[in-house]
């Protein structure tokens, strides 16, 4: 089985058969083996053991993996699978992810209007959390479309602040 | 020695507190909020009571509560920790009222050490060096230039009204002085309406270098050794260690006996720290005392094999430091902390909130682990976001660093972000690792540290590793996804999605795309 793997803006092909995998190319023996009661996995590649620790996360095929040390969010697709999400992205409403409470916390300022031109890095609110201010930053450029929160405001880690068109 | 001790703090200092009574057969009490009820400073007390609902002001903050709690359960001692009232005078005096034990200094010495400009008054009285600089705005360049001729150059003109860097100018010759106190006037003049200007010595990439002491009640004042703590963000501490590369055998006795001189000034007692500037050229400028146990003492402790808390609470039950005066500790060795926080650095450090799914804790030769936290534990917004530190010692720092890198590569902790990765990256930094580093260090390296590029090799493997997961989905998709979905991870889905972590998948998927 062919898998696509997406990792940040890479993609690497991934060809399991039975316990061979070709990745990007290269031929390797692999094992996946889990430690029970335990986010830990063991994953045997060649003749070296690795300790992944690896956690769902939202999106089909997505998991967010700390591997040797660094910490990678993939997304792993068969063929078919990658092909239908690629068409779905491509027919979808293209735009900037909105701006989301990374935690739980107060709104104490927000720095642009409905209507404003975004770039990406630029600080949309500040929130305070753990006695601490934090700027939040837009992901993408984009235009601000709607502001669904506003300053004093109490708000739950997950809540979307701001939307970008 | 007492019989029973009051530990008005929480978390991994309440809990070093607690081993240390235990250890020498004084009965501890814990105090709690609401939100600490099921914490393990809480559980390994020998009482426990809830002193109050979960905001800090609420509850760990409330003085006249901690000495009723004191009181009522027959405690004769108050140790405060770090943090929270450790360093409020007022709640020494009233603890001393109570007839209660204070474990730290005298009020009178945490007043006189309490603000910076009467600490730097202080330490000027006791022959203690400061960095060198005017208190009054300067009239012109001829008497800037008298000023920086004394002081020698570098100098640093600084807005009396000062802030972010504005009205700022390092001034390194004579000849460049009057330009520079222009544009710094100018400056000043435009961001805070006051074109006052000072100036005082600039001291050139500095490191933090900060002295341990112990004073006992009959007269012994002993400094044991420095920790250098030169890793900081936005002026907290990330990393420490003792000792410090920067620091030889006559520059600690030195140091040493200028902090002590410190804490005689002001009439210490107990445990206490001097924080120093260390500039290139060995010359060490005093910045302020903390009249408390410091968050990195085990670094101290590795090295000297004294155990700071226990003789905080030998010292309070009145007994005499075993040393001579002028005593020197050479260090044994070197110990370095990591401070695991609950922070995201890939995301500017955003602090990051959530119950810890699992935890698994590294081990082996030369690892100490102060925590307060457990599997299972909730981190919440109401508290300090240290879960724990993490500190080794070995022979040599090469050592102590590889040790450090193993230990980080064994801790998992998951539920909440944290810095451990950002650690790694320090560990295995050339600069970190040659020791040539300054209290702007991390600031000004922080992208590659915080969120640096992933290398290929292990891209590669979490991509076979993603490939093997999803197989395995394939294989038996609905037990799998249940029994990988990590419910409470925080981020990730709501617990009674768990068994049907694919359908959720499906759903957010929907979400996202429309």
């Amino acid at each position: 089985m062919k898998y696509r793997v997406r990792i940040g803006d890479r993609m690497h092909d991934v060809v399991l058969e039975g316990d061979t995998a070709v990745i990007d190319g290269e031929t390797l023996r692999v094992h996946l083996a889990e430690v029970p009661g335990s986010p830990i996995r063991m994953v045997t590649v060649g003749d070296a053991v690795h300790r992944v620790v690896a956690r769902r996360e939202a999106g089909r095929g997505t998991w967010r993996l700390s591997v040797d040390g660094w910490t990678v969010t993939a997304e792993a697709l068969d063929e078919r699978q990658r092909a239908i999400l690629e068409r779905q992205r491509a027919s979808g409403p293209q735009g900037p992810a909105p701006l989301v409470a990374p935690m739980p916390g107060l709104v104490v300022r927000i720095h642009v209007a409905v209507g404003d031109a975004v770039v990406a890095g630029q600080g949309l609110v500040a929130m305070e959390a753990m006695k601490m201010e934090n700027e939040l930053k837009a992901a993408g450029a984009g235009t601000v479309r709607a502001i669904l929160v506003e300053p004093g405001q109490a708000v739950e880690k997950g809540t979307v602040l701001v939307e970008l068109a | 020695m007492f019989s029973r001790l009051l530990v008005a703090n929480r978390g991994e200092i309440a809990l070093r507190i607690i081993r240390a009574c235990r250890e020498l057969g004084v009965r501890s009490v814990a105090v709690y909020s609401e939100a600490d009820a099921r914490s393990p400073h809480v559980r390994e007390a020998d009482e426990a009571v809830c002193i109050g609902p979960p905001p800090s002001k609420d509850s760990y903050l409330l003085g006249d509560r901690l000495i009723e709690v004191a009181r009522a359960t027959g405690a004769e001692a108050v140790h405060p920790g770090y943090g929270f009232l450790s360093e409020r005078a007022w709640f020494a005096r009233a603890v001393r009222d109570a007839g209660l034990v204070w474990v730290g200094p005298p009020a009178e010495a945490i007043e006189a050490m309490g603000s910076k400009t009467a600490a730097r008054q202080l330490a000027i009285g006791a022959g203690v060096p400061v960095v060198p600089g005017t208190t009054d705005g300067l009239r012109d360049a001829a008497e800037a230039a008298g000023i920086a001729e004394r002081f020698g150059y570098p100098v640093l003109l600084k807005a009396a009204a000062g802030g972010g860097g504005k009205g700022m100018r390092v001034v390194r010759q004579p000849g460049e002085l009057a330009a520079a106190l222009a544009a710094a006037r100018r400056e000043a003049q435009n961001a805070f309406g006051d074109d006052s200007v000072y100036v005082e010595k600039y001291i050139e990439g500095p490191r933090h270098v900060e002295i341990q002491v112990l004073f006992d009640h009959h007269g012994t004042g002993l400094a044991i050794g420095e920790r250098e703590c030169s890793v900081q963000r936005r002026h907290q501490k990330m990393i420490e260690e003792a000792p410090s590369v920067a620091v030889s055998p006559e520059l600690r006795r030195r140091m040493g006996e200028t902090a002590v001189a410190a804490g005689r000034a002001a009439g210490y007692a107990n445990a206490g720290t001097c924080e120093f500037l260390l500039d290139r050229d060995g010359r060490f400028y005093f910045l302020e005392m903390n009249t408390r146990i410091q968050v990195e003492h085990p670094v101290t402790e590795c090295v000297t094999g004294l155990d700071l808390v226990q003789w905080q609470l030998r010292i309070a039950a009145g007994e005499r430091l075993p040393f001579a005066d002028g005593t020197v500790f050479e260090p044994r060795g070197w110990a370095i902390e990591c401070r695991i926080t609950a922070e995201d650095p890939a995301n500017g450090f955003l602090p990051s909130t959530g119950r810890i799914t699992h935890l698994h804790l590294p081990a082996g030769p030369g690892v100490r682990w102060d925590g307060g936290i457990e599997a299972g534990g909730e981190v919440t917004l109401f508290y300090d976001p240290m879960l724990a530190k993490l500190v080794v010692h070995a022979p040599t720092r090469p050592l102590a660093i590889a040790r450090m890198h193993r230990a980080l590569s064994e801790l998992v902790i998951e539920g909440v972000e944290t810095s451990r990765e950002f650690h790694l990256r320090v560990m295995e930094h050339p600069d970190f690792r040659a020791g040539d580093i300054s209290i702007q260090w991390l600031e000004q390296r922080l992208p590659e540290l915080a969120a640096p590029p992933v290398p290929v090799r292990v891209e590669q493997l979490a991509a076979v590793a993603a490939a093997l997961l999803a197989q395995r989905d394939r294989t038996a998709p609905a037990q799998r996804a249940g029994a990988d979905a990590s419910p409470a991870a925080g981020r990730a889905a709501p617990r009674d999605a768990a068994a049907d972590a694919w359908r959720l998948a499906g759903r957010r998927e929907g979400l996202r795309s429309s």
